[in-house]
């Protein structure tokens, strides 16, 4: 038996002692292996049954109360963003270093830097991962870089396998089991990260060069409570299509404008996908991710500050690409919006144990991040359909459901509230001097269409499929 | 470094806090002080009553006019949903004011002024407005429009200097709202906003980027106008209903249009002082000289705006503009470093508002009395008939109403006698008209039937005055029951 067989067998065994799903068996509270408990089946079917009495005993009132209580979230909620963005012109937003600041601290001996990379069938991108991971601008020997493949994904092995791996390179099988999900994987690759930071990337991502260094600089400049970095995500192929320019918009304005906005509010922090930065042995204290969850970066993110620990947002890019695909994107999206509904349940198990340990300021930053940006989209439709019978057919019926502070908030709602949201994309565009997006950006209102498509859609799926994972398709830019 | 904090969250807590605090409640005890049937928010009140109550009239009255501005009703609105007359009133003009105060610090701050500085000038500025004595000075709209005026001039002035992002968003969206103070800013809030794209021409790497600022300054007041548009052409049927009455009140509107965008012209020499800093600089930026110089310019736009409207025979605002031009000028002297520029322009501040305002203070206007006019109408009417309704019109009848909680009197924003009559067969119709003098000339009454106060119109013949106030009744032909009931009584 060959040295590298044996130390294959090796792996193989320490992997077969590792528990991916570790959180869902010690901490079931914290896992969304069980979406919904018996209380909150409970409270759900009470609500629902509370409001259809309402509509049938009194359906005018019943209606207007709706209406009243819908508008009052628009409010809440436009304030919120404001005040969001505003924060985000603070210094303390985001982490910047310069290439001064990394060349005043050179040379030094650099920590250990695990990256892991999920892959799943993608044999055509491994080739192109491998040489940008490379070619980061971080001593070869400091990282340890572990492609995560499944065990039954013959082509990605194979295509693994057949590329001549840089030093500090592995491939890691994770063996084949329920669930499916990128997070377990994580989880295998996180029990056998041997650096002192943790970082994810997705397979098609191309990280700026100093990014690692950057986030060592950031983790070493921070305070100790400082558990996670998280770096700016974009896509670097907006001009595909119009799906691809909004899904850049959006991110431009999400990355670059509301992260360091929450950053800098000190707020939770729901983390992007790829590209967050961890300290190693913290994420393992954490029992890493939520292998049921199908954002399980979301609710990463929300644990964290459960446990009081904060997250500062890096001014360093990764490039990733944007999903061009319309039925693609819906499936994405689907599973971002049904995986913050997962969240959403899992830490509203014990409200008050919530607000105990988030503190009332970061409760309420959660309800408006992870529950409202779910219930905007479940509830947008229906209030685009009431302004646009009310426009054209102006009946009588809509203006009975609008009282008058009601009818005053809807329509600064309705007038300056959507309006803010365009205007926020344009400066997030503007902000990434993707100056030619601007005016796509105007055209948004249809992308909060596909958006209240794909809530509803993650909405009932949340009941029917809570851990079917829809993966997003890579590579269809090569492929257009 | 744990003392700089400690100064510097001092600082922050006398100027964002406290002197604001202070200043504004003490405008408000002058206010109040000074003229005890003082009101505030007189106009947005009867608005904000019709608003709440859901009524067509509210609506109409919110976007149906470019004299009574939507903004300081939409301002006044959560005030009048909340708190009783008159403490919703003395609210919104307390927090009205904290916006001035918050506006002031934020202009001179982004020049690195100290913090005493800033509340000199909050200081000055409430000084000013406790010398003018003028009730329009003390009112809501006043203060948002100064709050407004100043933060789009000190924004694009910032903006020159400092090209940061911010800025643009600032003066875009205060321009915008500017816009939405009414008339007398449209003129201004435009130059502002079209000033925007321009002053970053002055170097090829910030021109190229023209469309990236031309679309974020713009588009706020461009759909803020499209939306004021939309409101006229879904709620009164028109779309430039709010603009109608400027072809009554100005007689040769083709002049009227050049005359409001020619002070811009004024602007001219700061945006070309701007542009030639800006191409001498090594980073993007004007720098302080040439943001200086575009405030001041901005300052004479609005000072040439208000002779505008004057002359025009129009100028009912001017009091406001003025006290928007003392502000920015106020600001403009706050942030200059050189002791000699301060000093000029400080003179010239004193002996401007002294030649203004010190020899004529206004003094304070004693309202009618709304309750005992409405009491008068309804009682004369109810002599007459048990069928009988009277509609009082327009803006001034808002607010004539703002007390009256019967059912007899009723206020009407767009009078269509025809309407009217097929609406209320049956009914004994009147119509109440306010006097057409200053801004009431503007009611869309008057537009539609000039002279309805003195000979009243088609179908309204004149019944009695009720002081400055004339009821007018609505002459149809009676109905059968009426004729019946007619000869049954005889």
């Amino acid at each position: 038996m060959s040295d590298a067989t044996g130390q294959r067998d090796e792996v193989q065994r320490k992997i077969a002692a590792i528990d991916p799903l570790e959180l869902s068996h010690r901490r079931p509270e914290w896992s969304a292996s069980q979406p919904m408990t018996r209380s909150q089946k409970v409270a759900l079917l009470t609500l629902l049954a509370l409001v259809v009495l309402a509509f049938v005993c009194a359906p005018l009132k019943a209606a207007q109360g709706t209406i009243a209580v819908c508008t009052l979230y628009y409010v809440v909620s436009t304030l919120y963003k404001f005040a969001v963005i505003r924060a985000s012109l603070s210094p303390s937003a985001i982490l910047r270093f310069s290439d001064q600041d990394i060349a005043d601290r050179e040379p030094r001996e650099w920590p250990l830097f695990s990256i892991l990379v999920p892959m799943y069938k993608e044999p055509e991108t491994v080739k192109q991962m491998v040489a940008s991971l490379s070619a980061m601008d971080y001593p070869a020997d400091r990282k340890d870089v572990q492609i995560l493949l499944e065990a039954d994904d013959a082509v990605t092995l194979a295509a693994a396998r057949a590329l001549t791996l840089p030093a500090g390179f592995r491939v890691t099988e994770v063996p084949k089991s329920f669930p499916r999900t990128k997070p377990k994987a994580c989880n295998i690759g996180l029990h056998l990260a041997k650096g002192e930071y943790l970082v994810i990337y997705d397979a098609e991502d191309l990280p700026e060069k100093d990014q690692l260094k950057k986030a060592v600089l950031a983790f070493e400049a921070s305070p100790e409570k400082v558990a996670c970095v998280q770096s700016r995500l974009n896509y670097y192929n907006p001009q595909q299509n119009v799906l691809t320019r909004w899904f850049t918009a959006e991110y431009s304005a999400w990355f670059d404008l509301q992260l360091p906005g929450l950053a800098a509010l000190g707020a939770v922090i729901p983390l992007g996908g790829t590209s967050n930065h961890f300290k190693t042995k913290l994420l393992q204290d954490l029992m890493g991710w939520d292998a049921y969850n199908v954002t399980e970066d979301c609710d990463l993110g929300v644990r964290l500050g459960r446990a009081g620990y904060a997250t500062r947002m890096l001014e360093t890019t990764t490039w990733e690409e944007a999903c061009s695909d319309f039925w693609f994107w819906i499936k994405q999206r689907t599973r971002w919006q049904k995986g913050y509904i997962q969240t959403w349940f899992v830490h509203m198990r014990d409200p008050l144990k919530l607000l105990k340990e988030l503190g009332v300021v970061n409760f309420l930053h959660y309800q408006l991040l992870v529950g409202g940006g779910t219930f905007s989209v479940l509830i947008n439709p229906l209030f685009w359909c009431m302004a646009l019978v009310w426009f054209v057919f102006r009946p009588e019926g809509v203006s009975q459901l609008f009282p008058g502070p009601v009818f005053a908030a809807g329509a600064v709602c309705l007038f300056i509230g959507n309006f803010v949201f365009i205007y926020i994309n344009l400066l997030g565009c503007c902000k990434r001097k993707k100056d030619g997006l601007m005016w796509w950006s105007l055209l948004t209102p249809v992308y909060w269409i596909m958006m209240s498509y794909s809530g509803w859609r993650a909405f009932i799926q949340f009941f029917r499929d809570p851990f079917v994972w829809e993966k997003t398709q890579h590579g269809l830019v090569k492929k257009s | 470094m744990d003392q700089n904090r400690k100064t510097y969250r001092l600082v922050r807590l006398l100027t964002g806090a406290v002197t604001p605090v202070l200043l504004a409640g003490v405008l408000l005890a002058f206010a109040r002080l000074h003229d005890g049937a003082w009101e505030p928010g007189a106009q947005a009140a009867g608005i904000c009553r019709e608003l709440l109550a859901g009524t067509t009239e509210g609506r109409q009255a919110l976007f149906g006019s470019c004299w009574v501005a939507p903004l300081p009703v939409l301002f006044y609105l959560p005030f009048a949903w909340l708190l009783p007359e008159p403490v919703a009133g003395c609210a919104a003009f307390f927090v009205a004011w904290l916006f001035v105060f918050w506006a002031v610090r934020e202009a001179v701050k982004a020049t690195g002024q100290s913090g005493w500085r800033i509340v000199l000038a909050q200081a000055a500025i409430a000084g000013m407005m406790a010398v003018a004595r003028q009730p329009q000075a003390l009112q809501i709209a006043t203060a948002l429009a100064a709050g407004l005026a100043l933060m789009a001039a000190a924004s694009l002035a910032d903006w020159a200097a400092f090209r940061r992002l911010r800025d643009v968003v600032a003066a875009g969206a205060a321009g915008a709202f500017l816009m939405l103070c009414g008339m007398p800013f449209f003129g201004p809030a435009g130059l502002a906003v079209g000033l925007l794209p321009l002053a970053a021409c002055g170097r090829p790497d910030t021109r190229q980027r023209f469309q990236a600022w031309l679309l974020l300054g713009w588009l706020p007041m461009v759909y803020t106008v499209g939306v004021w548009l939309l409101m006229n052409r879904l709620i009164l049927g028109d779309a430039f209903f709010f603009l109608r009455s400027l072809r009554y009140l100005v007689p040769r509107t083709y002049l009227f249009l050049p005359a409001v965008l020619a002070p811009g012209l004024l602007l001219l020499p700061a945006l070309i002082l701007t542009w030639w800093s800006d191409a001498r600089q090594e980073k993007p930026g004007a720098g302080l000289t040439a943001a200086s110089a575009l405030l001041i310019s901005f300052a004479l736009v609005l000072l040439a705006s208000a002779n505008v409207f004057g002359r025009f025979g129009i100028g009912w605002d001017t009091v406001t503009l003025y006290v928007c031009v003392l502000v920015v000028l106020m600001i403009a002297q706050a942030r200059l470093s050189q002791p000699f520029y301060r000093f000029a322009l400080s003179l010239a501040l004193f002996v401007w508002l002294s030649t203004l305002w010190l020899g004529g203070a206004a003094r304070p206007v004693t309202a009618e009395s709304r309750g005992r006019i409405c009491q008068e109408v309804e009682t004369y009417v109810n002599a007459r008939t048990p069928y009988g309704r009277v509609f009082v019109l327009g803006y001034a009848g808002l607010d004539l109403l703002r007390g009256y909680a019967g059912e007899r009197l009723a206020p009407n924003m767009d009078l269509h006698v025809g309407s009217l009559r097929r609406a209320y067969k049956g009914q004994n119709l009147y119509v109440l008209v306010p006097r057409p003098e200053g801004q009431v000339r503007a009611e869309s009454v008057f537009w539609r039937h000039p002279d309805i106060y003195e000979r009243g119109a088609e179908r309204l013949l004149y019944a009695r005055a009720f002081g400055s106030w004339r009821l007018f009744e609505v002459v149809s032909a009676p109905t059968q029951e009426q004729l019946d009931e007619w000869k049954k009584k005889r």
